[in-house]
């Protein structure tokens, strides 16, 4: 599964919400206008997901993958 | 006109001075980009992604005016400018101490883009510490064009000079005054 | 129950209180004695230092977990930790004003946990040992200082640092404690890796609860059969309680798993609702707590956790809203204000739980919050916070209504002044 997750560094985020600008299918901004990520990456947004985290003024988004569930 | 004609001419001393206010213009409007950038200014119309967007293509665009500013300036034999002049502060013969402000600026300003360039390779706060220097670059290049030639004195040239000064400050202004208290304007 | 004995704990509550303790069956089995390193040998010999697969190995038979709150599985740390140039880091900050287990520890019987920790260090081929203690709690400190010169003039070659902790709730995290050893502040950073993979200075960190290498050290030396003497088949060992930490009458004791709560707790407090595992932990009702023993299946099963094995009957004539509206408006104010989640979302709860209790206001609005700041903050703060709160409008529907019409069963009716 090449499921990716958008994660946010939370003390960095400082509210700019450009990641919700650019990839609303994942991203919306709360009361406070800190991310909510709704849910993991899938093949079709991942090059979005990856400008968003590239676009991101204080770099507090990163795409990881999901570690593997133990066996 | 033969290539010496050109180089011997004022061909070059008005496209240095042309590059020189083209990149004071741009300075501001990026300047003035930056500031907006941190105060989250965003509409249905005006995405926070169109001003990040701008601030660095019109940085870009300025830092290719600079390259041209340069060179007219070291290549045109009328004033005697070399190359290292032009990285080296204050190492002129021509306007050392101007000269001097306008380098400092430049090197401010490969800092700022080498930086940037390199962002997501690099830690946040260290990216942030250079960046923040750019305003004194825009400063430091707008004394090094007010100081250097005679267009200062002119009506368009003042004109210009002061226009940039009060739209960078009115921006700054807004941004740390009126906006400093929005709990969601944090630096 | 042993009958309680005049030991002297340095731990002090808020109101200044010094918990009674209780000699235990294992790791305070020897406090009356005073916490000299002589007394302790002659009890129990020399310090066990076995090899590290043997510790994962006894760790995972008696399925050992850390007492720091988590619950964390040790054998899957100290597996993690066993490579390069790892460290031993005992945390014996306990940011939670209700708990008092690790002070008592740490000071009736130090040499139970650096026994531990000593194991735990050989084992990973280190002499590297840090410990935090409390910084508003000096006298811990001298005691720990004392014990550990004793050690060094017996002849431990271990490299021994002690870190004060900020009197903050979120003091005692992982990642706040880490940033601690890298003299920078005392607060919580996002993590990537866990602490065990790559820690402080990117080595491999064991880092864990001051009771957790008691236990260590203790398991080390009986084996996994000695350390099952006590507790159940299924949950061997015993473990640390505090039983109302922040009030009038504070006690730590020992005790073995599958001990009834009604062997903990007095009759009165059985006929009150309990809030189990701290102030990141969950309430009870009354009618859950009869049959339920200390036994981490049977609080599961009850939709609770021990947590940090903390305690709290709910005062009789007090309403558990009320109880509630003051600790999330305490933890609030304990938010390390690095996450914008955490540091707007806590004090808004807080706002909303007053409403609620004041004047009977929307529990939506305070369920909405408590989805916002939960799995969004750089650690778990908001999200016990939320644990709490959601328990409180889980357990007492009736007490939420009532504050609706403005009354209250606890006959708090002062608060609708």
């Amino acid at each position: 599964m090449s499921e990716h997750l958008l994660r946010v560094d939370w003390p960095a985020c400082k509210a700019h919400g450009v990641c919700a600008e650019l990839l609303p299918e994942v991203i919306s901004l709360d009361e406070w206008g800190y991310p909510i990520v709704h849910e993991p990456v899938n093949s079709d947004v991942l090059a979005l997901a990856k400008t968003a985290v590239k676009a991101c003024p204080t770099l507090a988004l990163r795409l990881t993958q999901p570690p593997p569930r133990p066996a | 006109m033969t290539g010496a004609a050109i180089l011997n001419g004022p061909a070059l001393w008005f496209a240095n001075r042309g590059t020189g206010f083209v990149l004071l213009v741009l300075l501001t409007l990026s300047t003035m980009l930056g500031v907006l950038s941190t105060a989250r200014v965003t509409s249905r119309l005006w995405p926070r992604m169109l001003t990040q967007g701008l601030h660095r293509n019109v940085s870009l665009l300025a830092v290719t005016f600079l390259a041209a500013h340069i060179t007219t300036a070291v290549v045109d034999t009328f004033v005697d400018i070399r190359w290292w002049n032009a990285f080296v502060p204050f190492s002129g013969t021509y306007k050392p101490l101007w000269l001097g402000f306008g380098s400092f600026a430049l090197d401010l300003l490969l800092a700022v883009t080498a930086t940037s360039l390199l962002r997501h390779r690099m830690s946040h706060k260290p990216w942030r510490a250079v960046h923040v220097m750019a305003y004194a670059a825009w400063g430091m290049g707008l004394i090094h064009g007010m100081k250097m030639g005679t267009d200062a004195a002119t009506v368009w040239g003042a004109a210009l000079n002061y226009g940039c000064i009060a739209a960078v400050s009115v921006s700054v202004l807004a941004r740390f005054g009126l906006l400093a208290h929005s709990r969601l304007v944090t630096t | 129950m042993t009958a309680t004995i005049a030991v002297q704990s340095a731990a002090r509550n808020d109101v200044g209180l010094i918990p009674k303790v209780s000699e235990g069956p294992a790791l305070l089995a020897g406090i009356t004695q005073g916490p000299g390193l002589a007394s302790h040998r002659d009890r129990l010999g020399p310090a066990p230092r076995p090899r590290a697969e043997a510790l994962v190995e006894m760790a995972r038979d008696v399925d050992l977990r850390g007492r720091g709150g988590a619950g964390f599985p040790f054998a899957i740390k100290l597996a993690a930790a066993a490579r390069r140039r790892a460290l031993v880091v005992v945390n014996a900050s306990e940011g939670e004003p209700a708990s008092h287990k690790d002070a008592t520890l740490m000071t009736c019987a130090p040499h139970v946990v650096l026994d531990g920790a000593a194991a735990v260090a050989h084992a990973l081929g280190t002499r590297e040992v840090h410990i935090v203690v409390p910084s508003e709690l000096p006298s811990l400190r001298l005691i720990v200082e004392k014990a550990l010169r004793e050690r060094a003039k017996a002849g431990e070659r271990l490299k021994v640092e002690l870190h004060d902790a900020q009197p903050w709730f979120v003091a005692g995290q992982a990642q706040a404690v880490l940033q601690l050893l890298a003299g920078r502040e005392n607060l919580p950073v996002t993590a990537w890796k866990p602490e065990a993979v790559s820690g402080h200075r990117g080595r491999p960190t064991l880092l864990s609860n001051a009771e957790t290498f008691a236990h260590l050290g203790h398991l080390a030396r009986v084996g996994s059969a000695g350390y099952a003497a006590h507790g159940t088949a299924d949950e061997p060992g015993t473990t640390l309680l505090t039983l109302r930490g922040d009030g009038w009458d504070p006690e730590v004791c020992e005790v073995a798993f599958g001990t009834p709560l009604a062997d903990v707790l007095s009759e009165a407090e059985m006929t009150q609702p309990l809030l189990l595992g701290g102030y990141h932990g969950t309430w009870l009702r009354p009618s859950q707590l009869s049959g339920l023993a200390v036994s981490r299946k049977d609080i599961a099963a009850a939709g609770a956790s021990i947590g940090a094995g903390v305690l709290l009957p709910l005062a009789e004539g007090w309403c558990p809203l009320v109880r509630t509206a003051a600790l999330v408006d305490y933890l609030a104010g304990q938010s390390a204000g690095r996450c914008g989640p955490c540091r707007n979302g806590l004090p808004a709860m807080a706002e909303a739980l007053r409403g609620l209790v004041h004047r009977g206001g929307p529990a939506g609005r305070v369920e909405e919050l408590c989805g916002l700041v939960t799995r969004r903050g750089a650690c778990a703060h908001p999200d016990g916070t939320a644990r709490l709160v959601a328990s409180m409008l889980a357990r007492f529907p009736d007490e939420v209504d009532s504050h609706a019409l403005g009354t209250c069963r606890g006959n708090r009716r002062e608060v609708f002044a």
